[in-house]
C-alpha cells in the first residue's frame, strides 16, 4: 500500500537541509547519507548522493528521471556471485 | 471475422468478448464502448456492422490506449526503470519477479521453462 498522499512524500529533513546548503552554495561534494527511504524530490537533481547499502556508500548522480523514486532504489544491497563452481559441495 | 485497429480480428463470441482480445481491452472497457457506441454487447462479433466497427475504432482512438500504443508505452516505462539504474529496473534486466515476490521456489513466469542443473550427488552415491 501506499503512503498516504495527505502527509506528501517522505522526505529526511536533515539531508533536505544538507542538499538545500548545497544549492545555494554551489558546492558539488557528495552528500554521504544512511537515508535510504529519502524519497527524491526535484531539489535533488544535479546533486550526488553517496547512498549507504549496508557495507559501503554507493554513489548515485540523481538525474530528471529519478524523481519521486527513494534513494535505496539505486544502492543494491545485495550481491549475487553465482551458484556452484569449483569444490560446491 | 470484423477487423478493428488493423490487425485485430476478434472472433464468433458476443461483442463484450470478442473486443477483449484487443490489447488493453478488458472486461471495463469492453462494457464501456459498447454501451457508448450504442452496440447490443451480447450480440454475436460477426454481426456488427460497418458503421458500428467505425465508431469503436472512433471510439478506441479518442479516449483509450490500447495496442501498439499501449504496448509502446509499457516497453517505454521499463527502459525509464533500467536506464536510471533503479532495482526495479535491475529486476527487469534480469528476467526476475520484480516485486520482491520469492525467487526461492516458483517465479516461473519471469524465469521460463525450469533449467535443470546438475546437483550435488545424494547421499545414497556418496557411499
Amino acid at each position: 500500500m501506499g503512503r498516504s498522499s495527505k502527509k506528501g512524500p517522505y522526505v529526511d529533513p536533515r539531508l533536505y537541509e544538507k542538499a538545500e546548503a548545497q544549492l545555494s552554495s554551489g558546492a558539488r561534494d557528495p552528500i554521504k547519507t544512511w537515508s535510504r527511504s529519502c524519497t527524491i524530490v526535484p531539489e535533488f537533481v544535479g546533486l550526488t548522493f553517496m547512498v549507504h547499502n549496508g557495507k559501503q556508500h554507493i554513489k548515485v548522480f540523481v538525474t530528471e528521471d529519478m524523481v519521486g523514486h527513494k534513494l535505496g532504489e539505486f544502492s543494491p544491497t545485495r550481491q549475487f556471485k553465482g551458484h556452484g563452481g569449483k569444490g560446491g559441495r | 471475422m470484423p477487423r478493428l485497429l488493423g490487425v485485430d480480428i476478434p472472433s464468433e463470441k458476443k461483442t463484450v468478448y470478442s473486443l477483449q482480445y484487443l490489447y488493453g481491452v478488458g472486461p471495463r472497457v469492453s462494457r464501456e464502448l459498447c454501451h457508448k457506441a450504442g452496440i447490443d454487447p451480447l450480440g454475436k462479433a460477426r454481426d456488427l456492422q460497418e458503421d458500428e466497427l467505425a465508431r469503436l475504432a472512433a471510439l478506441l482512438d479518442k479516449d483509450y490506449v490500447c495496442e501498439g500504443q499501449l504496448r509502446r508505452q509499457v516497453a517505454q516505462n521499463v527502459s525509464r526503470l533500467k536506464d536510471i539504474g533503479a532495482y526495479r529496473g535491475l529486476r527487469h534486466r534480469r528476467g526476475l519477479p520484480v516485486r520482491g515476490q520469492r525467487t526461492k521456489t516458483n517465479a516461473r513466469t519471469r524465469k521460463g521453462p525450469k533449467k535443470t542443473v546438475a546437483g550435488k550427488k545424494g547421499v545414497k552415491d556418496l557411499r
